[in-house]
């Protein structure tokens, strides 16, 4: 028995081996024979820019034989988790979707390639495009990231909601102090929130040091620079009485219906008269809204006799990785999304607005109302806002979530610390996670 | 085969023929046969453990892959610069030591209730024991949100009753974690089926002589059922209390992976988790990762030498 076995095993093993063999080296099998070059993309996003993204990947395959695409997409936090794992294996895509928050992290661990080649030599033609809308992209002088359109903060303002409460629209140069006003003002003569989620959110509180020409992190990014605590102690305590008054969502409420769909929305289902977000992102609110509503879309608060708390920004970049075989071809696709104008008619500015000119011209008669909104917004703040600031520190994601987040937002509005406890907090623990990482 | 393995279990010639077996043609073929086994073995299971030993050691962050040797520079940090951990340490004990405590009060009572000889008592064990098999996946976690949310039923039932029901039960740190520990609770079918079995092997005659004695039910339930049944409660026990010490999904999908409000989410396997995944610190997570076995094998280990006082076998007696 054994022996007959062993010579049955050895048997189907040979055979197991043969058909491997014939798989790999048959001829036509993909191996051998002329096949299209692969490139790799991987991006965040909704699943309304999945289906924009993807329809621009098969126009552009069927127009380059030679191109096969494969794709991946997640929402935006598994999307750092699921790039790093590949990082780490050495496969990464050829091009991801970047963010202006994790450029110098990237770029520190040397992961991108420096793209000034291929605009050099016309492959990445940004030959019409202001230099404030690529400048964005660099890291010491290099450019890493092809700007996919701009954004900026913005508050979105429900007009029906304002008509109805007899409020006026508040100008762009309004201040914290009006804003405090008029969410109190809906509170009392509609019953709604004046506004909704995220005003305690680590943007808004950049901003708030952004409009008094101030940049949160020092040069190196190894520490805290703000000298004051003032405007975000008192900030929080603004917060602290909306959030009494019941003329915001709490952060109770925030924690536990936030995470939800965009359609949990306080704007989206009429329960509160503004919204906090990326100019962006209101397409999707006002999308999820429906129909025969009205939007406009006004400048961040700023503080009494300020500067400007907006920056122009890029809302997302295209880089190639160091570990694309094809980075020339990469930056074929790459032009393809800033310059093609049938591309963008489909993407339709869902990644923000588009850098190139005759783009932005191309568009504007195609666009939805409050897609044309944030057109002419970012048109505005381009015209009255505050300088970008530089990409966050390498250790910045460490600071939001081990900080930020837990031990001070959260802390100082569930109550557990005062305000002036928490900025303390900050600049104890934010210090310490800034200067950790090697 | 047959044969060699009648050899090697002979004794007198146990320790020649196995050194013949191992060299001999018969066991490549075993070897063969278990090969995918210990490839997925090594490859999946061993090697990783290996290397998360030494990765603990090393301050290995996923996006630079060279990692640098630190010494104990890892758990250094942990017990002394690491407000978060002690935190995640904490809310961890907090929810063990009040989660499986629960579980098993109400694995046993219900075991109780179902050994009784009732119609469709079958039905009703399948039932009860379901929530155990889809339970502690994702599904359920995001079904725990909605119902704890806002305007979830919790909420709407209480709003029926005429009770407060704007209660943010995920978002107040006082209530969140009860929310996690009543999932944990409400997945008690196999401690239940376990005490099932345990509660049949009673010998119905201790109950006959203990009611002759005149033993009331109480009197019964803790001289009779309990002591009998201890050594299923100290296995149910040590089982439940390292399931409790690695709970991980229902935290991460109720708090969105933060751990917020204020961490009373942020379990220790969780905290790993964001330390390795989301702020790539590998080589840190690494060390959670061996300080939590360690921990657990510790607690398991005095839980055993615990038993000796208060576990009762019957055969003992004998």
């Amino acid at each position: 028995m054994p022996k007959l076995g062993r010579r049955e095993f050895l048997r189907i093993a040979g055979l197991a081996a043969a058909a491997a063999a014939s798989v790999r080296y048959a001829p036509g099998s993909p191996a051998l024979a002329q096949t299209p070059l692969t490139l790799r993309i991987m991006w965040w996003g909704s699943k309304n820019r999945h289906d924009r993204t993807i329809k621009v990947l098969e126009m552009y395959q069927a127009a380059h034989p030679g191109i096969k695409f494969t794709y991946e997409f997640t929402g935006f936090n598994d999307y750092w988790t699921r790039l790093a794992t590949q990082a780490a294996g050495g496969n990464l895509p050829d091009i991801i979707q970047q963010d202006y928050a994790r450029l110098v992290e990237w770029e520190g661990n040397r992961l991108m390639v420096p793209l000034d080649d291929f605009v050099k030599d016309g492959t990445i033609d940004l030959s019409r495009v202001p230099k404030v809308s690529i400048d964005g992209g660099r890291v010491n002088g290099k450019l890493y990231a092809i700007n996919l359109g701009n954004n900026s903060q913005s508050i979105l303002l429900d007009t029906d909601a304002f008509k109805r409460a007899g409020v006026p629209l508040p100008d762009q140069k309004w201040t914290w102090q009006d804003f405090e006003q008029i969410v109190l003002t809906f509170r009392q003569k509609q019953g709604i929130f004046g506004a909704g989620y995220e005003f305690s959110d680590q943007q808004v509180w950049k901003s708030l040091y952004i409009a008094r020409g101030q940049w949160v992190f020092s040069r190196d990014g190894r520490s805290l620079a703000v000298a004051d605590d003032g405007p975000f102690v008192e900030h929080l305590k603004m917060l602290l009485r909306l959030q009494k008054a019941e003329a915001i969502p709490s952060l109770q409420q925030e924690i536990s219906e936030y995470h939800q769909n965009i359609e949990a929305q306080p704007i989206v289902q009429g329960k509160a008269a503004m919204s906090y977000q990326w100019s962006n992102q209101a397409v999707a609110e006002a999308a999820a809204a429906g129909k025969g509503r009205n939007y406009k879309l006004v400048h961040l608060p700023r503080p009494k006799g300020g500067k400007p708390s907006n920056y122009l920004k890029p809302s997302q970049f295209f880089s190639i990785t160091s570990h694309s075989k094809h980075p020339k071809e990469a930056a074929a696709v790459i032009d393809y999304f800033t310059n093609s104008v049938e591309a963008n008619r489909v993407l339709m500015a869902e990644r923000g607005v588009p850098i190139a000119p005759k783009i932005q011209e191309a568009l504007k008669p195609l666009l939805q109302p409050v897609e044309l909104e944030t057109v002419r917004y970012v048109a505005r703040v381009q015209t009255d806002s505050s300088p970008l600031p530089p990409p966050d520190p390498e250790a910045f994601a460490a600071f939001q979530n081990n900080v930020f987040n837990p031990l001070v937002r959260d802390a100082v509005l569930l109550g557990k610390i005062s305000p002036e406890e928490g900025a303390k907090v900050l600049r104890a623990e934010g210090n310490r996670v800034l200067a950790q990482k090697s | 085969m047959i044969t060699s393995q009648f050899r090697t279990a002979r004794p007198e010639t146990g320790r020649q023929a196995r050194g013949r077996v191992r060299l001999g043609e018969h066991n490549l073929a075993g070897y063969l046969f278990i090969a995918p086994w210990l490839i997925g073995f090594f490859a999946f299971t061993f090697i990783p453990i290996a290397a998360s030993l030494v990765l603990a050691f090393t301050n290995y962050n996923i996006l630079s892959p060279l990692p640098h040797w630190v010494g104990v520079r890892n758990f250094e940090r942990m017990f002394s610069h690491d407000p978060r951990y002690w935190v995640s340490v904490r809310q961890t004990f907090y929810f063990a030591f009040t989660s499986v405590p629960l579980k098993l009060a109400f694995a046993l009572a219900l075991a109780m209730l179902m050994t009784a000889p009732r119609r469709l008592v079958g039905v009703y064990r399948a039932a009860y024991y379901l929530p155990s098999i889809v339970g502690a996946n994702v599904a359920v976690a995001v079904m725990w949100r909605q119902i704890f949310g806002t305007d979830g039923v919790v909420n709407a039932v209480l709003a029926t009753v005429g009770l407060p029901a704007h209660t943010s039960w995920l978002g107040n740190p006082a209530t969140a974690v009860w929310t996690v520990i009543a999932l944990a609770v409400w997945e008690f079918g196999s401690p239940m089926l376990i005490f099932l079995a345990g509660l049949k092997q009673i010998p119905a005659e201790l109950y006959e002589a203990a009611a002759i004695d005149g033993a009331g039910m109480l009197a019964r339930f803790t001289r009779v059922t309990l002591p009998l049944l201890t050594p299923i409660i100290f296995f149910n026990f040590v089982v439940q209390m390292i399931f409790g010490f690695t709970v991980f999904t229902s935290a991460f999908i109720i708090s969105n992976g933060t751990g917020s409000p204020l961490d009373t989410l942020l379990f220790y396997p969780l905290y790993l988790y964001q330390k390795g995944f989301r702020d790539f610190e590998m080589g840190y997570a690494a060390a959670m990762a061996w300080v939590l076995l360690v921990v657990t094998a510790l607690l398991t280990a005095l839980i055993f030498k615990s038993s000796r006082y208060w576990v009762f076998y019957a055969q003992e007696e004998g």
